[in-house]
């Protein structure tokens, strides 16, 4: 009597084709890799000389209101080196911090030197610190020099408490304050207040405070922007 | 009409869109042959829509604007892949997580089409299963990061939609394949 043959599960093939799909995935990867790196290689960015700034987009007082700024709106893309361009000055500042307070002067007479020449922009953030606690009332005193705060040493007003905003050191400012946040300040670096850089007007640092100690910021304005006005 | 929308990069990804469809539902007697090539088919097109974008966003970073897309309207890549707030997660672009995450499904599809019979086949398509679905919270949070917290929201990012149709659809295919292996229709022959 025949026997009846039960049906075969069907089988796998006996070579692995993991293997081979691993293959195929890498050559399709290295010709997309390829192609992106041909036709927009990616830009090397960061805070040191030589790397194009970490891009930003937050709210900036400008004087009146509040209102977006993205960092890369001010650059010229066009920019070639040796040509006429409005080169950028980045301060990061804690209203709190006290050689904030101080560099507010610094600032002022920089600012009435290199106007013309350089787009000035200052990041507000705040430090992890008691008494560093600051909103956008006293940024804008800050920027102002308006009245915040008192001159006792109570944890109101800028300096850590310690002054009124309208006795900042330095003119008002008249240029843009950014409402930073710890995002920017990790893109960019930033381990402490105040922290100065300068960019090319294309974006890209020309000028790092970390990484020149032993050049003051006047200096090197003189030296990468030229003749003050 | 959106300029975008006569881009003709965007055209052919749409066109790829198109054929990862109909391979999804065309019923031609070979049926899982066709679903696994609809889900290779949909992940191919993810993976290069998202290296497109990157290409955008490299574009976008270093001269501020590209002809790959338009920066005006509704639709439209710039105020989506060129806001440095929404543009990348923890500093990755997200066009590098689209291509490692397609880069995934891909393996996993292309194994499963070389040998859909191996002693590991029904893991593999268990694996794609649970890839393609955790990629759709991502889908949801980028559609409604472009609708709603971009500069001058909303906007569409024509290419960016490309590769969430994409997964989308890959997931459409897997799951049908599921379905084919639970109801033992897996082998052409029993279907």
């Amino acid at each position: 009597m025949a026997r009846r043959r039960k049906p075969l599960a069907q089988k796998g093939r006996d070579d692995d084709v993991r293997i081979i799909a691993g293959f195929v995935l890498g050559s399709i990867l290295t010709v997309i890799m390829l192609l992106v790196v041909i036709i927009a290689p990616p830009a090397t960015i960061g805070p040191s000389e030589g790397e194009l700034a970490p891009d930003f987009s937050a709210d900036a007082y400008n004087g009146v209101n509040w209102q977006n700024f993205k960092l890369s709106d001010t650059f010229d893309y066009e920019w070639e080196e040796g040509e006429d361009g409005e080169w950028i000055l980045v301060q990061f500042i804690d209203t709190d911090c006290p050689y904030c307070w101080s560099e507010g002067e610094t600032m002022s007479d920089l600012y009435s030197q290199w106007s013309g020449s350089v787009e000035f922009i200052t990041v507000t953030v705040e430090l992890s610190i008691n008494n560093h606690d600051s909103d956008r009332a006293e940024v804008e005193a800050f920027r102002d020099k308006t009245s915040y705060g008192t001159e006792d040493n109570d944890g109101d007003g800028c300096n850590s408490g310690r002054n009124n905003c309208i006795n900042r050191p330095g003119t008002a400012h008249n240029w843009n304050y950014i409402e930073g946040s710890s995002s920017i300040m990790k893109d960019w670096e930033v381990s402490g207040t105040p922290f100065l850089a300068i960019l090319k007007p294309d974006g890209y640092v020309a000028w790092n405070q970390y990484e020149n100690s032993g050049e003051d910021i006047e200096s090197a304005m003189q030296r990468l922007v030229g003749g003050s006005q | 009409m959106n300029e975008a929308l006569t881009d003709p990069v965007l055209i052919a990804f749409f066109l790829g869109l198109v054929v990862s469809s109909y391979l999804m539902f065309v019923d031609n007697g070979k049926k899982t042959s066709m679903l696994l090539m609809s889900s290779l088919s949909f992940a191919m097109v993810g993976i290069i829509s998202s290296a497109y974008t990157y290409i955008i966003h490299n574009k976008m970073v270093v001269q501020g604007s590209t002809s790959f897309c338009s920066s005006e309207g509704i639709v439209q890549c710039g105020s989506v892949i060129g806001d440095p707030e929404w543009n990348n997660l923890f500093g990755v672009p997200w066009g590098i997580f689209g291509i490692l995450s397609f880069s995934v499904l891909i393996f996993l599809s292309l194994c499963l089409y070389l040998d859909r019979h191996a002693k590991w086949s029904e893991d593999y398509l268990n694996y794609s299963w649970w890839a393609g679905i955790a990629g759709l919270p991502f889908v949801a949070l980028l559609v409604i990061i472009e609708l709603t917290q971009v500069e001058d929201a909303p906007h569409i990012c024509p290419f960016c939609t490309i590769a969430h149709i994409s997964l989308i659809g890959y997931v459409g295919s897997i799951y049908f394949l599921k379905i084919r292996r639970n109801m033992g229709k897996w082998s052409e022959n029993e279907g």
